[in-house]
């Protein structure tokens, strides 16, 4: 029982075929999982800051045909700015057609659901990935350990006497493979909550700011059909 | 994704608009970094559990904690030894036996003897010689193997050519004293005929002349009588110069008459002594044959006993050519015996890894445990008890019943040691 025949690494290099299949799986999931995560935080974090940057601009007082200036037209932006750009788009090319408030109210709305959706399936990207990973790599690692035993008890019933000796280095080598699909599960589960859970909020966040810019618009219109009906 | 911003661009140009480069989206974070980030986080967690766990696995390995010795080994090597004193012992009670005969011998065969003696000691100085040579030969075709060979194997070696030589000395004293008892036999029915010749000879001279008889007598019964010899030559002589005297007197009757008488009284000693002789030479005849026959018996025993001794030395020699295998067996018997002792052993909750305790074990020919005694206590009554015990539960060694029969004489008997160690 000494360290080299039951090191983690000599244990791997002497599983069965079908264990080192399963290991490898486990590890090529927790390597993507974990590109997931790293690239799905740092997507999330700047999102947030550019929505707090836009919200920053939106609120300042400034005009809203200077905001829609401000942003150049080629380049498409993303976020809260995607919503405002794609709702004030819509709101310009409705009012020289219609003079009813209403349609141009519903083809802004429009449009804003349109962006919306899209920006949350851009935030939401790859964490289903993380779900599946957290979710099957457990069974996977179980059925690389069941795997090792089932061998281990094949190869013990061939030996005349079953020590623990005999036993211990297969059951170790078959746990191995339930110990990777734990360590690729517990990162991938705490970190799809994670992610998913700031996604929503931020999603919820550009939701209220749809409801206030839509509010802004539907109080322009009301003023400008004062002032005609008055003129 | 890509699609639809492409969409959106088209409905960009569309809408009429400054040309497009390609959009650049200050969210949309690459995949490099991460990809990096990811297989340095594994590559860390590979690192820690090499380098925690050889640390923490470092602890002193000591193999076993049960620890088994054979007993009977060295009853092994005893035996060897006890054969070879027997050996010396028949050695020197050989020698007397040789000894004893010549000694034995008639004084008017004393030449023959120390011949033979000469002759003996010749060959025995020879034969010795060449056994020694012999023995100096196998030394040094063994010396190179020695020297290879660990020391178990050495010793098995050195048993065996000790014992070749030793079975070299005892055939070479076994031929001498064949060769001994041959010629002792040989002697023998010499004496034999020698004096049934010299008996008839004598009856003759007898006939003949009675001064030759006597004279023959006296050759004859020299040892046992030789003063009565004496006297009746005496007589003799006396009667003779009578005799001379009478004629000188020329007293023709007298000395007639005085013949007559002495002849008569010469005829009655004469077969007086005749019968004596007779009677003489039939109880040495009879002592001769019970010589024999007792030289013949011890030479017969001498044989059986020769034979007993080649049938052991084949025996040992197949032992100790044997030995490495047997060594194996051994050593495989007693892990099997080890391991399921350490696996039946419960430690006591307060065994301290430096107590230590040793027992010796005695098995029946089927492996069962017969007896376990405490040969070195660890001062501790519960883990003595405990140590017995796990040999209790470990039985039976059914094992031992595969092995060969001589080692399994070995091995009913053991020690095991026990130290609770890297009990973990």
């Amino acid at each position: 029982m000494n360290d080299n025949t039951m090191s983690i690494p000599h244990l791997i290099m002497s599983a069965s075929t079908v264990v080192q299949l399963v290991m490898l799986l486990l590890v090529v999931a927790s390597i993507l999982s974990w590109v997931v995560i790293f690239q799905r935080s740092i997507a999330l974090r700047r999102a947030k800051q550019e929505y707090n940057q836009f919200e920053e601009a939106f609120w300042s007082g400034v005009d809203l045909n200077e905001l829609y200036r401000e942003i150049p037209a080629d380049n498409a932006r993303y976020g809260a700015e995607h919503m405002f750009q794609a709702g004030f788009r819509e709101f310009n090319r409705l009012m020289p057609k219609t003079r009813n408030p209403d349609t141009i109210l519903e083809g802004v709305q429009r449009s804003m659901r349109v962006a919306w959706s899209r920006e949350e399936d851009r935030l939401t990207q790859h964490l289903v990935f993380l779900a599946t990973v957290a979710s099957a790599s457990p069974y996977i690692g179980l059925f690389g350990t069941v795997w090792g035993i089932m061998g281990s008890f094949q190869s013990l019933s061939m030996t005349q006497q079953a020590t623990l000796a005999t036993v211990a280095p297969w059951i170790a080598e078959a746990l191995i493979a339930t110990a990777m699909g734990l360590f690729a599960a517990i990162p991938a589960v705490i970190f799809y909550n994670r992610l998913s859970n700031d996604a929503a909020r931020l999603l919820g966040k550009y939701e209220d700011f749809a409801e206030e810019f839509h509010a802004i618009l539907h109080r322009n219109l009301q003023g400008r059909e004062s002032q005609s009906s008055a003129s | 994704m890509w699609a639809c911003y492409l969409n959106r661009h088209k409905m960009v140009k569309g809408s009429a608009h400054m040309a497009v480069k390609p959009p650049r989206d200050p969210q949309d974070v690459g995949y490099t970094w991460p990809a990096v980030l990811a297989v340095a986080v594994h590559l860390l967690v590979v690192f820690f559990s090499l380098v925690s766990l050889p640390s923490s696995t470092a602890e002193p390995d000591s193999s076993s904690i049960v620890q088994a010795t054979l007993v009977s080994t060295e009853t092994f090597t005893d035996q060897a030894q006890q054969t070879t004193e027997q050996q010396a012992a028949l050695n020197g009670s050989d020698k007397p036996d040789v000894a004893e005969p010549a000694l034995e011998e008639p004084d008017t065969r004393e030449q023959e003897a120390l011949q033979q003696q000469a002759d003996e000691a010749a060959a025995r100085e020879e034969a010795q010689a060449r056994a020694e040579e012999q023995a100096r030969e196998l030394q040094e075709a063994q010396a190179q193997a020695e020297a290879e060979a660990q020391r178990r194997e050495e010793e098995a070696q050195r048993l065996a050519e000790q014992q070749e030589a030793e079975a070299q000395a005892r055939e070479q004293s076994q031929r001498e004293a064949e060769a001994e008892a041959q010629r002792q036999r040989e002697a023998e029915a010499e004496a034999q005929r020698q004096r049934e010749a010299e008996a008839e000879a004598q009856r003759q001279r007898e006939a003949e002349a009675e001064a030759q008889r006597q004279r023959e007598a006296e050759a004859e019964a020299q040892r046992q009588r030789e003063a009565e010899a004496q006297r009746q030559r005496e007589a003799e002589a006396e009667a003779q110069r009578q005799r001379e005297a009478e004629a000188a007197a020329q007293r023709q009757r007298e000395a007639e008459a005085e013949a007559q008488r002495q002849r008569e009284a010469e005829a009655a000693a004469q077969r007086q002594r005749e019968a004596e002789v007779e009677a003489q030479r039939q109880r040495e005849a009879e002592a001769e044959a019970q010589r024999q026959l007792e030289a013949e018996a011890e030479a017969q025993r001498q044989r059986e006993a020769e034979a007993a001794r080649q049938r052991q030395l084949a025996g040992e020699a197949q032992a100790a050519a044997n030995a490495q295998q047997a060594q194996q067996a051994a050593n495989s018997f007693i892990n099997i015996v080890r391991r399921a002792v350490e696996q039946a052993w419960l430690i006591p909750a307060g065994a301290s890894d430096t107590m230590s305790a040793t027992i010796q074990v005695r098995l029946g020919p089927s492996g069962e445990v017969l007896l376990t005694t405490i040969a070195s206590s660890s001062g501790d009554s519960a883990f003595d008890r405990s140590a017995m015990q796990a040999v209790e539960h470990a039985a039976p060694f059914s094992e031992l019943r595969d092995l060969p029969a001589e080692l399994q004489r070995n091995l009913r008997q053991f020690n095991l040691r026990f130290t609770p160690g890297d009990v973990r």
